[in-house]
């Protein structure tokens, strides 16, 4: 059983700078929960609270339904795997697999069993006695991923546990990390700027900005039903358009509004006709592969949409870009909260 | 290091020798006669270590100096890694005060400490005992600042990641910074070691037993031996030095190896 509840943390490092607001949020046992949003929007300093090495001012932390707030991070049976991996260098990969059952009291005989097993699943076992100096970057997270498994704990926290490998490992990791979760059954939490972790990953997603928790739903639900256009830009590659209401002449509704369009709600129409079109120019087109990104020029503003390769996308010429109107989404000019226009 | 050509080579060796000349020359001297040293002629003899030994209680200096520097090395580093982690890991109320503290003793030139703790020891009844000697040289305020710089170094998140792994303060401490410190940790031992093995003065004061003197008083009672004649038994004196270097050299051959060696390498990305 491993639920863990936030309610209302506020938390500031010198006592003036809030660095969160009010987070509230409940995470279901066996959960996949990634936390998202940019670099300093305290989303690290969530995960440190929920693993107890820091303290919150205010709010409460409950996990498995017991307040936390005062228990030390030994004694939260959490695992953890950081950012930088923080391997211990004067150990062997057996030995820090194997170092949390070893505080644990846990028999020699039985621990190296248990680091075996898991230095197997992570296809670590030729690697058990070299030293981390010893390792590339990828194998280095591998056994920072083992010495987390190898605890049998319900909770695992991972702070942006792949942003320092190359592409090609990431999105294998990714893969394993996932293949983990279902094996396992644990509850994660898993904290990333990379949007496309979080939507690969997550059973739900906590967006985040300057402190403040702005959507916590399932990736379909915050793609699909963004709740601000900070979240409507944040996720999504390429990201949202956005439109200026008033700019916009087929516009017929309030025009105090912008108009969110994703890439997708965008096509260009090769017959030039149409009720919703807006003339441009395309400026860059950026090839993919089977597909080109287009940036295309309107009056209205710039537009991103994906396109198969044609010899219309090549770039440079004048086109109409059809706007599917049932696929956009509305905010306020004001807050930039989602709204519903008369 | 290799030396790239046979003019660097000479002249390393030159150095060498010009460096370790007073030393081989003490070595060669203590296996002299005295009479031989002063006629200007030359008698090999290994007399001069049995006289220090057997006769003017050379052994007894040894060990008692050996105790001392032993117990001081020992705790003394103990009570510097308790210290340094308290500083560099722990905000605690007063933590930069008493830290300030601490450093701003190293500016306190030891003589002027000496009456004070004479009479402190005094008033304990502590004067002409081994806890005497010991007790006002456990704690190394240099010791305490360079391993706290030394820990500092080390990324709190490998205290971090033990603490999730189910560590105490104190096995954080014993299982990944005593570890990762050792080069510092045995440099600062040394260092204690040799400060407390040439310690002079302090001894000088606070006992006037025999049998509890230190080597480097014993040694400089040898100076005296002859008061009447004015003359100096150098052989016996260079063969005592000798004596009292081989456990430094010994110390230092033990643990050179630890003493620039990194082993962070590897720990965080």
């Amino acid at each position: 059983m491993s639920s863990i509840s936030l309610r209302a943390i506020n938390k500031s490092y010198d006592g003036t700078t809030p660095v969160l607001h009010d987070v509230s949020m409940d995470i279901e046992d066996g959960e996949f929960i990634v936390i998202v949003g940019p670099s300093g929007c305290g989303k690290s300093t969530l995960l440190r609270l929920i693993a107890g090495l820091e303290q919150c001012q205010d709010g409460e932390i409950l996990i498995a339904g017991e307040r936390a707030n005062e228990q030390l991070p030994q004694h939260r049976d959490i695992a953890m795997i950081f950012q930088n991996y923080a391997l211990y260098p004067h150990l062997t990969v057996r030995e820090n697999i194997a170092f949390g059952l070893e505080l644990r009291k846990v028999p020699k005989k039985e621990r190296n069993a248990r680091a075996l097993e898991v230095a197997r699943t992570l296809q670590l076992e030729r690697y058990l006695d070299r030293k981390p100096g010893a390792l590339s970057g990828g194998q280095r997270q591998r056994v920072a991923m083992g010495r987390a498994i190898a605890r049998n704990t319900s909770t695992f926290l991972m702070d942006e546990p792949l942003s320092n490998l190359d592409n090609a490992l990431r999105v294998a990791m990714r893969t394993e990390i996932k293949a983990l979760h279902r094996q396992l059954g644990a509850t994660i939490i898993y904290v990333t700027h990379d949007q496309t972790e979080a939507l690969s990953l997550a059973d739900r997603i906590a967006v985040m900005k300057d402190g403040y928790l702005q959507q916590f739903d399932t990736p379909e639900a915050i793609y699909d039903q963004p709740a601000n256009q900070f979240v409507a830009s944040f996720l999504g590659m390429p990201p949202m358009n956005f439109l200026p209401a008033d700019k916009v002449p087929f516009w017929k509704g309030d025009a105090d509004i912008e108009i969110g369009l994703r890439p997708e709600a965008l096509s260009i129409n090769p017959a030039g006709a149409g009720d919703f079109c807006l003339p441009g120019r395309i400026a860059i087109s950026e090839m993919t592969g089977s597909d080109v990104i287009l940036h295309c020029d309107t009056d209205a503003g710039r537009l991103t949409l994906i396109e198969e390769r044609t010899s219309l996308t090549k770039g440079g010429g004048d086109v109409l870009i059809n706007v599917d109107l049932d696929r956009a989404h509305y905010f306020s000019k004001a807050d930039g909260g989602r709204v519903n226009p008369a | 290091m290799k030396l790239e050509n046979p003019v660097q080579s000479l002249f390393a060796l030159l150095f060498g020798l010009l460096f370790l000349s007073p030393a081989l020359y003490s070595i060669w001297l203590s296996f002299q006669t005295a009479d031989a040293y002063y006629a200007g002629g030359l008698e090999f003899t290994v007399d001069n270590y049995g006289r220090a030994v057997g006769q003017y209680h050379f052994a007894r200096y040894l060990l008692n100096s050996v105790i001392v520097s032993g117990i001081v090395t020992v705790g003394g580093i103990s009570i510097a890694t308790l210290a340094a982690y308290a500083f560099a890991r722990f905000r605690f109320r007063g933590g930069d005060l008493l830290f300030g503290a601490v450093v701003a003793t190293l500016m306190i030139p030891s003589h002027i400490s000496l009456i004070p703790n004479y009479l402190t020891l005094a008033k304990v009844g502590l004067l002409d005992s081994y806890a005497g000697l010991i007790l006002p040289a456990m704690a190394s305020a240099f010791a305490t600042f360079f391993l706290r710089q030394y820990i500092r170094g080390i990324p709190r998140s490998l205290d971090e990641a033990a603490y999730m792994d189910g560590a105490t303060s104190l096995q954080v401490l014993w299982r990944v910074i005593v570890p990762l410190s050792r080069p510092a940790i045995l440099s600062m031992a040394l260092f204690i070691f040799i400060g407390e093995w040439n310690s002079y003065i302090w001894p000088l004061v606070a006992i006037g037993k025999d049998d509890l003197y230190t080597l480097q008083v014993g040694l400089a009672r040898l100076y005296r031996i002859n008061p009447g004649e004015g003359v100096i038994d150098w052989p016996l004196v260079m063969a005592a030095s000798t004596i009292s270097i081989l456990p430094v050299l010994l110390g230092f051959a033990l643990v050179e190896r630890h003493l620039v060696r990194g082993i962070t390498m590897g720990a965080v990305k």
